[in-house]
Order: structure tokens, then sequence, then C-alpha cells
């Protein structure tokens, strides 16, 4: 049962600063329990947390006021994007003062010949794109949620097409935080950095937002290829279907996306998208490149898939087609919420090396039968990393304690194949005891001494990812 | 001289160690040391390698080159190029995986695929207490906490002794492909580079240098063999209005590997700088820095630089925004100096990881 974090409240100090800030933000400052609410914890099963007030800030210079008068009282500042995070993330544990970034939302520029952009953290992935769409460029990370550009760096995000474009991390040039005694840094100008300072932009990017608020981004960005085919294949089983990912990975082919439906999925995804796949383990892929490479890439991916018991492929280049694929995996989530009414969805993340990719599917998907669970697979496959998406009614506290045995032996499971407990949705609070287990105390301390060099009062989104 | 053989000798030297330690993996930076002298060379070997799932486990003091070799086999590579800087500084030694990750070192297809930090998968380290630390893994990837992989990269020895790293590999491509254009000037060469990387072609390098006395940009494509032909075809078509001559180069590898190593400053006199800039910046770089010679790669956004002994490029570089590193010669701090906020967090991060100011001091204070 993942656990949510218990820490004092300062409040005396909580006090003052909600008077503070209703002076200095009037309207913009929110103290009513249900926008509370929303800002607390709610996207999983994990209990929510109400920050003690919500203040909706429209510059850094706002930002800065806001950390500089929580550090004068020590507490709590929580960043807040779109809070579609699975851990967690922006509960309250200590109370405190959840800052809601959704109104810097400008794009501030686009630098066409150097491929990248500046943006503010309110910026959402989906209307970054729809903005870059005429001048031929798009942002390739997308989580299954439409989320902040701001949280997606704070979580290093990913999306369906990692195995071609890699994370935030990869895509990240530079932030402009707001760090928690009130300082601007700028991690790097958009020149690729070659100093001896430190990384700081990789510090910041997945630091979930313990070390600082981001007010701006550096992107980089990417041409729209000249073509682009999406294409899918039906497996006999979940090993074939993993067995074509990894020769299709050492092959070289440069698949921008490679997805995987159990067969749960795939009858899931029939149903809230009108669609008829057949309810078989599927791979769902997209080509990008010139048109003569999609093309071949297709063709490449078809003959190896073949090799497997690969059935019923096919690919297209229509756009309509494509669109329509890619939105059914996109509704997965949802999709799945369908197939037990009511229920609520937990998620697991674990990511494992390629080469032990099926194994530990195979072993998940048995292990789910033998419990009698509703939860169907998708997969990162091309990275190594899948969700279970376990269907569990919250208010039966038997089911709530076996789905938290599965999640702990599947965490483990993972982390013995030399894998982590999670590829991309963080730590938060949910995942903080599997910390110390996947990388081991030492490691988990020198995180604290980072967290203390940098936060010395832990006012930043404390509770989350180390305790210290 | 200390050269431990195993991580415990490592943890335990540092843990006695009272003064000074410069770290060193093949001594091929020619940097300045002082006190005790560590070298990594004792930790030496590839400890896994699983081709399937692109992984490479290595111990941080292999020669590049072994790793090199073994990859070959199984027709894969280290995807971001490192350079071999003995020729251009004129030193000896042999190139070590860890100084290759400690330097952040990347080639011509950095502009691709990333540095080295971005093919870093896992770390173990010792740090200024002697304590082992251990981050990442072999996944592709992973959010657990604070990312000490990518802080360890580039880092210069400064946080830690890394004692095994493990990296991403990737296949090696079926071919690959060079357009070059000749004699265009500065700006010309980074407006067409620009154009080839806003392209859908893929392209893999771009790079812009003379080569026996005329200019040359290059503009690289890899992959299957088909498809380079087809892309190599398109992007003479999309350049043609540059109004260059063009041709493809006979040997691209080689001329690649004469980009990648700066072969064109070997045996010359001088200082060379290393600066980064936004790739629009490069020219009016070289036109400000008033060089005897002059090198861009990623598409203009890395400059290499030949100068006078004893010139101050940085003061040369007014409004021009960017990183200046001193790769040969002296008199000036070798990197760029970091704004005070920055500078700020540097020093407390190194006081956490190294309390007793042990690692590579001289670099730390640079
Ligand atoms: C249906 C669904 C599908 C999902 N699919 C994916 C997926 O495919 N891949 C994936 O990676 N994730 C996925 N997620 C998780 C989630 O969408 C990502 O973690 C996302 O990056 C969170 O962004 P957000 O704007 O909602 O951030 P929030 O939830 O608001 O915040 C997340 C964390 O970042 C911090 N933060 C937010 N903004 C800032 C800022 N400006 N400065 C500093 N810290 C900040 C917060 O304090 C918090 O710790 C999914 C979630 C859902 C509900």
């Amino acid at each position: 049962m993942a656990k949510i974090t218990e820490l004092p409240l300062n409040e005396d100090g909580i006090a003052t600063v909600l008077g503070v800030l209703k002076q200095q933000f009037g309207d913009r400052f929110q103290t009513g329990q249900s926008i509370r609410e929303q800002h607390g914890h709610t996207t999983t099963w994990l209990t929510n947390q109400s920050p003690d007030g919500v203040v909706f800030a429209r510059s850094k210079d706002e930002v800065t006021a806001i950390v500089n008068i929580c550090a004068t009282h020590k507490v709590p500042v929580i960043p807040y994007g779109t809070g579609t995070s699975l851990e967690g993330h922006v509960n309250a544990p200590a109370g405190g003062i959840s800052v809601d970034v959704s109104q810097m939302n400008q794009i501030l520029e686009v630098f066409s010949d150097d491929l990248s952009c500046i943006v503010q953290p309110g910026v959402t992935r989906e209307q970054l794109n729809t903005y870059l769409r005429d001048q031929g460029l798009f942002f390739p990370i997308d989580p299954g949620a439409n989320a902040s550009l701001g949280g997606m760096t704070a979580t290093n995000a990913s999306g369906t097409n990692a195995v071609r474009y890699g994370t935030m991390k990869d895509n990240v040039l530079a932030v402009e935080a707001v760090m928690a005694n009130g300082e601007t840094i700028r991690t790097a100008q958009r020149a690729k950095k070659s100093s001896a300072g430190y990384d700081l932009t990789r510090l910041m990017v997945g630091s979930e937002g313990t070390l600082g608020l981001i007010t701006q981004i550096t992107l980089r960005l990417q041409g729209i290829p000249e073509a682009i085919s999406s294409a899918r294949c039906t497996f006999p089983t979940v090993d074939a279907a993993c067995q074509t990912v990894m020769q299709v990975i050492q092959y070289g082919i440069p698949v921008a996306r490679i997805e995987l439906l159990d067969a749960v999925q795939v009858k899931a995804c029939n149903a809230y998208s009108k669609m008829d796949m057949p309810e078989e383990p599927l791979l769902l892929l997209e080509f990008h490149g010139s048109d003569a490479s999609v093309l071949e890439q297709a063709e490449m991916f078809g003959a190896i898939a073949e090799e497997h018991g690969g059935a019923g492929y096919t690919s297209t280049t229509s756009t309509e087609e494509r669109n329509k694929l890619w939105q059914a995996r996109h509704d997965a989530y949802w999709a799945t919420l369908q197939l037990r009414p009511g229920a609520v969805g937990i998620s697991t993340d674990v990511c494992v090396p390629i080469s032990r990719l099926a194994d530990c599917v195979s072993a998940a998907q048995a292990k789910l039968k033998d419990e009698g669970f509703i939860s169907p697979i998708v997969g990162h496959v091309g990275d190594g990393n899948f969700h279970c998406l376990l269907l569990i009614d919250d208010k039966n506290p038997d089911e709530m304690e076996r789905a938290g045995q599965f999640v702990s032996w599947l965490n483990e499971l993972a982390i013995s194949m030399d894998g982590t407990c999670t590829g991309e949705h963080g730590i938060g609070q949910g995942k903080m005891p599997y910390l110390s287990k996947e990388l081991g105390q030492a490691t988990v301390d020198v995180m604290g001494a980072i967290k203390m060099a940098l936060d010395p009062d832990g006012i930043m989104n404390p509770g989350k990812v180390v305790a210290v | 001289m200390m050269t431990p053989t195993t991580e415990a000798e490592l943890a335990q030297m540092v843990a006695d160690a009272t003064g000074p330690i410069t770290v060193q993996g093949g001594g091929t930076r020619g940097l300045p040391s002082d006190g005790l002298l560590l070298s990594t060379t004792g930790l030496s070997g590839i400890e896994l390698y699983e081709p399937g799932a692109l992984t490479v486990v290595v111990k941080a003091g292999t020669p590049v080159a072994e790793i090199e070799t073994e990859l070959a086999k199984e027709n894969q590579r280290l995807a971001f190029e490192p350079v071999d800087f003995r020729g251009l500084i004129g030193s000896d030694g042999i190139p070590t995986i860890g100084g290759i990750l400690a330097t952040n070192n990347a080639g011509p297809r950095r502009l691709q695929v990333g540095a080295a930090r971005d093919f870093a998968l896992g770390v173990r380290y010792v740090d200024g207490m002697g304590q082992t630390v251990s981050n990442g893994g072999r996944v592709m990837k992973n959010v657990t906490g604070y990312d000490l992989v990518k802080l360890m990269a580039g880092s210069w020895g400064t946080l830690g002794v890394m004692s095994q790293l493990s990296l991403k590999v990737l296949p090696n491509p079926e071919t690959e492909a060079t357009l070059t254009l000749h004699g265009l000037a500065h700006t010309q060469a980074v407006a067409a580079m620009a154009e080839a990387m806003g392209s859908s072609f893929d392209v893999s390098g771009a790079a812009h240098a003379d080569i026996d006395g005329t200019p040359l940009t290059a503009i690289r494509v890899e992959g299957f063999a088909k498809s380079v032909t087809y892309r190599i075809t398109e992007l003479t078509e999309r350049l043609r209005h540059f109004g260059a001559e063009m041709s493809v180069a006979e040997n691209s590898a080689a001329l690649w590997s004469d980009l990648r190593h700066v072969k064109g400053f070997h045996g010359t006199d001088g200082d060379v700088w290393r600066v980064s800039v936004k790739p629009s910046d490069g020219p009016a770089l070289i036109a400000a820095a008033g060089a005897r010679g002059a090198q861009m790669d990623w598409a203009g956004g890395l400059v290499w630089l030949r100068m006078a002994p004893g010139t101050d490029l940085r003061a040369r570089m007014g409004d021009i925004a960017g990183h200046a590193t001193l790769i040969r010669g002296t008199g000036f701090a070798r990197f760029h100096p970091e704004d005070c906020g920055n500078a700020l967090l540097t020093t407390g991060l190194r006081h956490r990881f190294d309390p007793k100011g042990l690692f590579n001091p001289v670099l730390a204070a640079a």
C-alpha cells in the first residue's frame, strides 16, 4: 500500500503567509476548500493532502515574491502545473502554498534556425504543438496527459516516441528557476555547455519541484518529418512481440514509436474508440523520415515481424487513420477505466533492460491472472518501460492491500532484473520507499545532501523524492 | 602515483587521503595537477556487454579504443563520437572512458544524438569521504530522484572518482555519405547547415572547415543505403540555391575523422579555443575573434579557433553569449566563468560531495 508522507505543520508561519499573500495577490490567492483539494492530489489512490492556499502566479517576479515570503516564514512552496502527476507529487503533507503557474502560459520565442524555443512553464504540450505547426516544427515529448511543460520538465516526462527523440532530459536545453533562497538561476544559454560547471539543467529536470520553481524552459524542437507512416501488427504472444521489438532496435531501424498493447488493452481500446482490432497482443508503430525511408522502415519491420509470427500487418501514410490509431493509444487510460466502472486505476511504471522485457511482462501477466486482477498492460517497449493499470475498488481494503502487494512485487522483480521501479512517473510520495531499495542508502543520502545544499530549510515541495 | 585496481582499494585510498588528489584517466588532456596523482588505469575492463540490450558496463579506466573494438565486433558503436585530443594538444597517454564522461566529450554527431552524458545510463563513483555511490543502471530511462549520472558527466573529476559506467550503445548504420559544398563564406555556410538541419533528412553531421586552403561545408547522412542515396540527392537539390560547387565526398569516414579530431590544427602553433555558441552566432564569433584559423561543427554551434598565443578571446566575444574553453595554451582560465548564482550552487554541491576539497583542486578553482 503506498504511503503518504506525514509531516508537522508550521501553523504560525502558515497563518502569517496566508495573510500576506491575500493582501498582495487579492483574487489570485484562493483558500476555498474545493480549489485547495483540486490542487492536492487527485489522479491516484493516494489520499488528498490539500495545501493551505493556492496562488496563481503570472510572472517570475511574482514567483520570486511568493518564494521569498514563504522562505521568510519557512512555509512549504508546492509548484503546480496541471496536476496530472501520479505519485502524490503535488500533495501538501506539511501544508503550505500551491503555486499554480497555469497563467504563465506564453510561448516567448521560437528560433526556427536553431530549432529551439523558450516557453513559460504553464504552456501545455498541445498548446506548443498547435503553435509550432505552421512553422513546420514540433516538440516530440507526449505523455498521456496534456501536461504543462513546467510539470513535464520537473518530472522528466516521456511519452510514446522516447525511443527516437528521448525524454525531457534530452530535450530541455536550459531552465530558469527561482530557487529556495529566492535567487534566480539560468542553467545555460542557448549555446551548448562546455565549462566545468555542473549540469544544473539536468539536475533541475526530474527534481519534482523539490529544488526550485521553474519559470522558463528552453526546449529543443524537431522539424516535422517529410513523411510519417503508422503501422500495426498482431502477435500470438507478448513474448513474440517483445522479441520483435528487440530485433528492430538491434537492426537500427529508427522507429519513432513502438508501443505494445496486450489483449486486454486492445479489447478496452476497441470498445472505447470503436475499433475492431484483433484482440491479441499488438504492436503499434510509427516511422518518421523521408518518403523513401518510411517505406523502407515499414518493409523491414514487416519482415522481422513475420519471422516472429506477426500477423495482420498493415501500414498506412493516411493522416486520418494514423490519428485514429494514436488517439486510441492515448485514450488507453480512459478506455481501461471503462472495463470496471467505478474502480480507480493504479498504474505501475517499471522499466527493465530491453533484453529482460519479455520475461518481465510475461511474469506480470501471469501474476495478474493468478491474483484475479483486471489489468491491461501497455508498454513503451522500445525503452523497456511498461504499465499495468490495475482496476481496484478503493472502498475495499482487502483489494487495496493486495494491489499494493502486487505493485511491490513487480517493482522488486524489475529491480532484480537490473531495472527500475519508475521509468517515467517519478518518485513523488508513492515511490519513496523503493528509492533506497533500488539505489542503496548511500545514494539516497547523496540526494539528501543535494537537497540540503540547495534548500536547507526544506521549503520546496517537502516530503517528496527524499526525506531529509 | 596511486593506481587502485579495485573499487574497494580506490575507496580506501580516498578515505585515507589528507591532501589534494589529481584524478587522472589517460592524461591526454594536458591538465594541470596538484598533490597526489590518482590514476584510474588500474580499473580497466569490460564487465558486461549485452548487444541485445544496447548496453555495455565498463570499468572507468578502460581504454576507449578497447571498447570501440569490442562494439565493432557486434556492429555497434559509441554514437557520440568521442574526440581524441592527443593530436591537437600534442599529448600522450591512452584516452579512457571515465575521462570521456568526466569531460562530457562529444564529436560531430552531438547535434543529432547528444554527448557522452546522453549515453551514460549508470555510474558508480567514490565521493570525497571515500563512500561508494551508485546511480542509474542499464535501463534506457528512469526517474529515480536527482540525476547523479548527469551530474558526474562533465564534472571534470571534481565531485568524485568514477569506478564504473554503464553506457547505451547504438547499432552501426549500414552506410554513410557526405555532401560537400565548396567555397562558402561563414554566414552562408551556417545558413546552408541550418537548412539541412531543419529538413527531414536526418543529418548526423554539419561542419565547415578549410581543407587544403578552400572552405568546405560538409553535411553527413547515415542509414540504410537506399535512403542515404535518396537523402543526398534531395539535399543536393535543396542546397543548390547557395550557388556553391557541390560534390559527394570520396571518403566520408576519413573526412569526418579529420573534422572530429580537428586535424587542421594538428602540428600548428598558437592557442586553441573551443567555443560553444548558438549556431547562428558562429560567423559573428569568428569575425570578432580575429583568429588564425577557424572550424565550425554542430551546424555552427561549436567553433574551434586557433589564435595568436596569449590573445584573450573572451574579451573579444563582446555580446556573443557562449562558453569559451581554452584547450591548448596558457595564461587564461581554462573554463568560461560561471554566472555568480550558478557558481554559488556549484560550490554548494561540491562541498557536499567532497567536503575536504580533495579532488582536482586546480580545476575546481578554474
Ligand atoms: C492519463 C495519464 C497519462 C499519463 N501518461 C504519462 C506518460 O506517458 N509519460 C509520463 O512521463 N507521464 C505520464 N503521466 C504523468 C504526468 O502526466 C506527468 O508526470 C506530467 O509531466 C506532469 O505534468 P503536470 O503539468 O501535470 O505537473 P504537476 O502534476 O502539476 O506537477 C508534477 C510535479 O512537478 C512539479 N512542478 C510542476 N510545475 C513545476 C514548475 N514550474 N517548476 C518546478 N516544479 C514544478 C510539481 O511540484 C510536482 O512535483 C500521465 C498521467 C495521466 C493522468
